[in-house]
């Protein structure tokens, strides 16, 4: 049989499969994208929402670089929210609910549509490694070749879902598992461990008592995902709270015994964050109710998502558990719960690029990584997808740091550090968030989009114009506000006491009291600009000593970044290095300076000592050389 | 970028030691102690005889400057060469720290050298073996704290301000889940707690500073009402010379004596008057000075007369703690009775032990437990100073901005990461993890 030929290959067509497949076609390599099922492409599997603390930042992140999540997460959502609204500049993130079958259907259209993309229904059996070429094989035979391979298999990889006692081989929502591509990888060396997740029932919208709960409305005016979205986005759908109650706690106490993330049935490691609701009664004994969120699906379905119910009970005890909530006595359940349990590889076998250590032109993305949620997914992908296709061009890999973005804390933490759960993004993990917004991810990596070739020119000419007009706004910020009657009216309206002298239009907005906005109402200093320019201008003023602090953090931390560790430089062979230190280098191989600073256990000394080693190192070769 | 300091020779007893700095604000940090000496000039690599300002006395010093690239570091440095000794060498250390230079790392200035290429590749096993020594110097004095008292306690308010932080940190990341006003109420609680706490360290560590370096006593009045007398009385020998005529005591003397175990450091100071006399206005000047920095004043009064105009200028112009002494209790009391008197009689050596005891009272306390173990040195107390200062700004913030509010929590728990070594803070995670039920 013919091997048919590709620069490029995806193997999965997840949310992480998806934004590489893009990059790489997009930046117009011939690129084939392997799906188990075509009707799984983009399948929110689990919740039917997009975004949420610090996955908001990501999605806003990886449309800033050109991605596809923001655009399609805006185009389908049904309802849109700011959460920690008031709570801080950087710790509001968008969350929207998106509807389930629109989202893969608009997803799969993009993919479709893209020039240079071919996405294909097969399940990759093998990988094998001939010379600088790839070959995957799939289940009925066919061979594709190529120059680089992304792995982003999401949860397929020698799936299982449990149900009470009744399991199944097989992957998310009954779609075919990967039974093969494991092995595979266990022949190509890598290091495999097995996490476990779960997804809550769902049951039919005809049979909740929704008026006797309380509403989640969405919220109005919001500003959307992408950078690109200029329609205002409407909400059609509202989300009810319910809680657990005594009655359910009981039932499940009482079968505890049934449950098998508990008996031991199930060996993978669940993520803390998200558990079971057996889980969250045995370990908060304490709680006598837990929240419980009711979301449709899609506008399509009657199916409503009960957030935070998620269990891998026999289905006679789930009913009984969802008959006890309030608002779901008759409910009628249309998909039960379900645990499951899935291969990943140990990423700390990956270099900053997602590239493999082990072989070149390897690339892993998404959940395959050990990671969880749609938007980390995402996030990997376009950076796997991205650094693929400059392999294939011969350039150095993007690596975004920790001071530019979310990506980079959540691609620098899971390589340096590992994880030994599904690794959920969260604002606490990025040191410099602050920085690290919804609102500034154009700013902050744009430039980059554009250097790497994934940003079109309309997306540029937006950004530059909104820099030009950030920089335009931020001089009026010198000017004066004269002193008279109606700057003192203006102060004491809003119960700040008013100045004895002109004052900058700076200083004004400083005041506790006041902000850019109210200020241009009265004083129209900033009336030529957007409400957004206006907004991040309120920012940049209010925050000033705390963005500038990081912002110098950031130079610092910087400057270790850039001391780039050499290839071939063997940590085993160094002198001065305590041997406890030398094995945690050799196990991880960080890239830089800084990498290596944040792989706990090594002291600062100890990067005193390294970064005097490899200038020696560096020097030596200089030496040899000459 | 940040200067950092660090005191280069042993810390031990020796003929001098060294105490440098490198950075872009070595100089200017520098200079805001360093004067140099008349006819001395400042310029690169010349030695330059000065006086270092230690805020109650001057310590004569040498001082080199190096201008960048032209340095060890290949930043702009600065070395000072004091006598040795090591309250002094701390001393001057402290002052450069508070002026905004940050401590260095083991092996910092190495560091820095041989990364601005300073420093060739022979060099660099030699470099390699300072740090560790170095680090390894570090380790050593930490263990040995380790068991302090002290340190012990600093590290659970460390733990305090983590709980506080996992809780500020799990709301903001599982915003659904949790009651803000709540939580905001329960925070500046705790916060309140740690505030009490470092002020009791504190001043439990001010109270140990006195009995290390002595209570700074200043003995101030109108000429003539007996200053030196009472100064001789109080150490037993005749140290300030004492004459009938006014204005005999043209600078400070200083004087010490110890007392149930607290050293008494006296300071004679010259009358304050307006004085006409040039080397006698430089004494009344270094007088005013040097009563900034008394732990405590005595306000020498004489008993025999009615309180003058310039008594009660001296009176109105104290700002510091005070006591009243009305000498020569041997003569007839014409003084109307003072607010806080002590009535001695320098002469006859009345009433004395009585006075010292009242001084302990006034600076140290009468709770004081001498065998506290609680001992904060001089640069542990200036971050337990930091860290209160940073606590009330903390419970000031308003509460909308909990991210700020977590911000400046850290920057707490980092503070206090200075004494106790904790400084990497990774375990937030599971402590929100294992201390919170989030999640859907």
């Amino acid at each position: 049989m013919m091997k048919q030929s590709f620069e490029a290959i995806v193997i999965g067509a997840g949310h992480a499969g998806c934004e590489a497949a893009l990059a790489l076609a997009r930046k117009g390599h011939k690129t084939l994208l392997l799906t188990i099922s075509l009707d799984a492409v983009a399948f929110l599997a689990c919740n039917p929402s997009i975004g949420g603390t610090a996955k908001g930042q990501l999605v806003s992140e990886i449309d800033a670089l050109g991605g596809q999540m923001g655009i399609i997460a805006d185009k389908t959502a049904i309802q849109m929210r700011v959460l920690n609204r008031g709570r801080g500049p950087a710790v509001q993130s968008l969350r929207a609910q998106a509807d389930k079958q629109q989202y893969h259907t608009e997803m799969k259209k993009v993919v479709e549509s893209c020039p240079n993309l071919f996405l294909k229904q097969g399940e990759a059996e093998r990988v094998l490694l001939d010379g600088d070429k790839k070959i995957v094989k799939t289940a009925v035979g066919d061979e594709f070749e190529a120059d680089v391979v992304v792995f982003a298999t999401g949860v397929y990889l020698n799936s299982r879902i449990i149900i009470g006692k009744y399991t199944e081989n097989v992957g998310p929502n009954g779609f075919k598992n990967a039974k093969k591509l494991s092995n595979s990888l266990k022949e190509l060396g890598y290091k495999l461990l097995r996490f476990k997740t779960g997804t809550p029932a769902r049951v039919n919208a005809r049979s909740v008592n929704f008026e006797i709960l309380e509403k989640q409305p969405g919220e109005e005016n919001i500003q959307p995902f992408s950078f690109m979205t200029t329609k205002k986005i409407k909400n059609k759908v509202e989300c009810y709270l319910t809680y657990t109650n005594p009655k359910t706690h009981e039932i499940i106490q009482n079968n505890l015994d049934k449950a098998p993330s508990l008996s031991g049935e199930i060996t993978g490691i669940g993520p803390r964050y998200c558990p079971s609701i057996e889980t969250k009664i045995v370990r908060f004994a304490d709680k006598d109710r837990h929240q419980l969120f009711l979301e449709p699906e899609s506008l399509s379905t009657s199916e409503i998502y009960i957030q935070g119910f998620s269990t891998s009970m026999p289905t006679d005890i789930q009913e009984q558990m969802i008959h006890s909530v309030k608002g779901l006595e008759n409910a009628e359940i249309m998909r039960d719960s379900y645990a499951i349990e899935y291969d990943c590889i140990d990423p700390q076998q990956l270099s900053l690029s997602l590239e493999s250590k082990l072989h070149s032109g390897l690339f892993f993305a998404g959940q395959i990584n050990g990671t969880s949620g749609y938007e980390e997914a995402a996030a990997q992908g376009i950076v796997a997808g991205i650094n693929a296709a400059l392999k294939l061009e011969n350039k150095t890999p993007l690596i975004i740091s920790r001071g530019e973005g979310y990506i980079g804390v959540l691609i620098d933490d899971i390589v340096t550090k590992g994880t030994n759960e599904p690794y959920r993004m969260m604002t606490s993990r990025a040191e410099y968030r602050l920085s690290l917004r919804q609102d500034n991810a154009d700013l902050r990596l744009t430039q980059i989009g554009r250097d790497v070739g994934l940003v079109s020119k309309a997306r540029y000419n937006r950004f530059l114009k909104k820099k030009e007009n950030l920089k335009k706004a931020y001089e009026k910020l010198s000017e004066k506000l004269k002193i008279n009657e109606k700057l003192i009216k203006f102060f004491k309206k809003y119960g700040e006491n008013p100045p004895k002298n002109s004052i900058s239009v700076k200083e004004a907005i400083k005041r506790s009291n006041l902000d850019a906005k109210k200020v241009n109402e009265e004083f129209g200093v900033f009336s030529e600009f957007s409400d957004e320019i206006i907004a991040e201008l309120n920012l940049i003023v209010k925050f000033e000593g705390y963005l500038k602090q990081q912002n110098e953090d950031i130079k610092k931390a910087q400057k270790t970044e850039e001391v780039k560790i050499p290839k071939n430089f063997d940590f085993s062979k160094q002198k001065g290095l305590k041997i406890e230190t030398i094995q945690k280098l050799s196990e991880v191989r960080p890239e830089n300076l800084g990498q290596a600073s944040r792989i706990s256990g090594v002291s600062p000394a100890d990067i005193a000592v390294l970064s005097v080693l490899i200038k020696k190192f560096e020097g030596e070769k200089h030496d040899t050389k000459n | 970028m940040k200067t950092i300091v660090a005191i280069s020779t042993p810390l031990a007893k020796s003929a001098i030691s060294i105490v440098r700095m490198s950075g872009k604000n070595a100089l200017t940090i520098a200079q805001k102690f360093f004067t140099p000496l008349k006819k001395q000039k400042l310029q690169p690599r010349k030695m330059a005889l000065g006086k270092f300002d230690l805020g109650s006395s001057f310590e004569k010093c040498l001082m080199v400057f190096f201008e960048a690239p032209n340095s060890y570091t290949g930043e702009d440095m600065v070395e000072l060469h004091l006598h040795g000794g090591i309250v002094l060498t701390q001393l001057v250390q402290q002052k450069l720290l508070q002026a905004g230079a940050q401590l260095a790392e083991p092996g910092e200035f190495t560091k820095l050298a041989f990364l601005n290429g300073k420093i060739s590749l022979d060099e660099a096993e030699g470099i390699i073996e300072e740090i560790n020594s170095e680090s390894e110097a570090e380790l050593k004095a930490a263990l040995a704290s380790a068991d302090g008292e002290l340190n012990q306690k600093v590290k659970l308010l460390q733990h305090k301000l983590k709980d506080i932080l996992a809780e500020i940190e799990v709301s903001l990341d599982y915003p659904e889940e949790v009651d803000f006003e709540v939580l905001i109420d329960n925070i500046i609680k705790s916060l309140k707690v740690i505030k009490t706490e470092l002020s009791v360290l504190i001043s439990n560590s001010e109270q140990l500073k006195f009995v290390k370096s002595g209570i700074n006593v200043a003995i101030v009045g109108r000429t003539n009402v007996g200053k030196s007398s009472l100064l001789n009385a109080l150490i037993g020998e005749e140290k300030a010379i004492v004459t009938e005529i006014e204005g005999t005591t043209r600078d400070i003397v200083e004087a010490k004596a110890d007392f149930k175990g607290v050293r008494f450091n006296f300071f004679d100071t010259a009358g304050i008057r307006e004085s006409d006399d040039l080397v006698e206005k430089i004494g009344i000047e270094k007088s005013k000075k040097m009563l900034k920095d008394a732990d405590l004043v005595l306000v020498v009064l004489d008993g025999s007369e009615k309180l003058s105009s310039d008594d009660k200028k001296i009176i109105n112009s104290l700002k510091q703690p005070h006591l009243f002494v009305v000498n020569k209790s041997d003569k007839k009391r014409v003084l109307e009775k003072m607010n806080d008197e002590i009535e001695v009689s320098a002469k006859d050596k009345k009433n004395l032990q009585f006075l010292k005891e009242s001084i302990l009272q006034k600076t140290i306390g009468e709770d004081f437990n001498f065998n506290a173990s609680v001992l904060a040195n001089e640069r542990q107390l200036e971050i337990l100073k930091e860290a209160l200062k940073q606590t009330k700004q903390a419970i000031s913030e308003k509460s909308e901005s909990m991210e700020i509010l977590s911000l400046i929590i850290k920057n707490i728990w980092q503070t206090l990461g200075k004494i106790t070594g904790e400084t990497e803070n990774e375990d937030i995670i599971d402590l929100i993890f294992s201390r919170f039920c989030v999640g859907k």
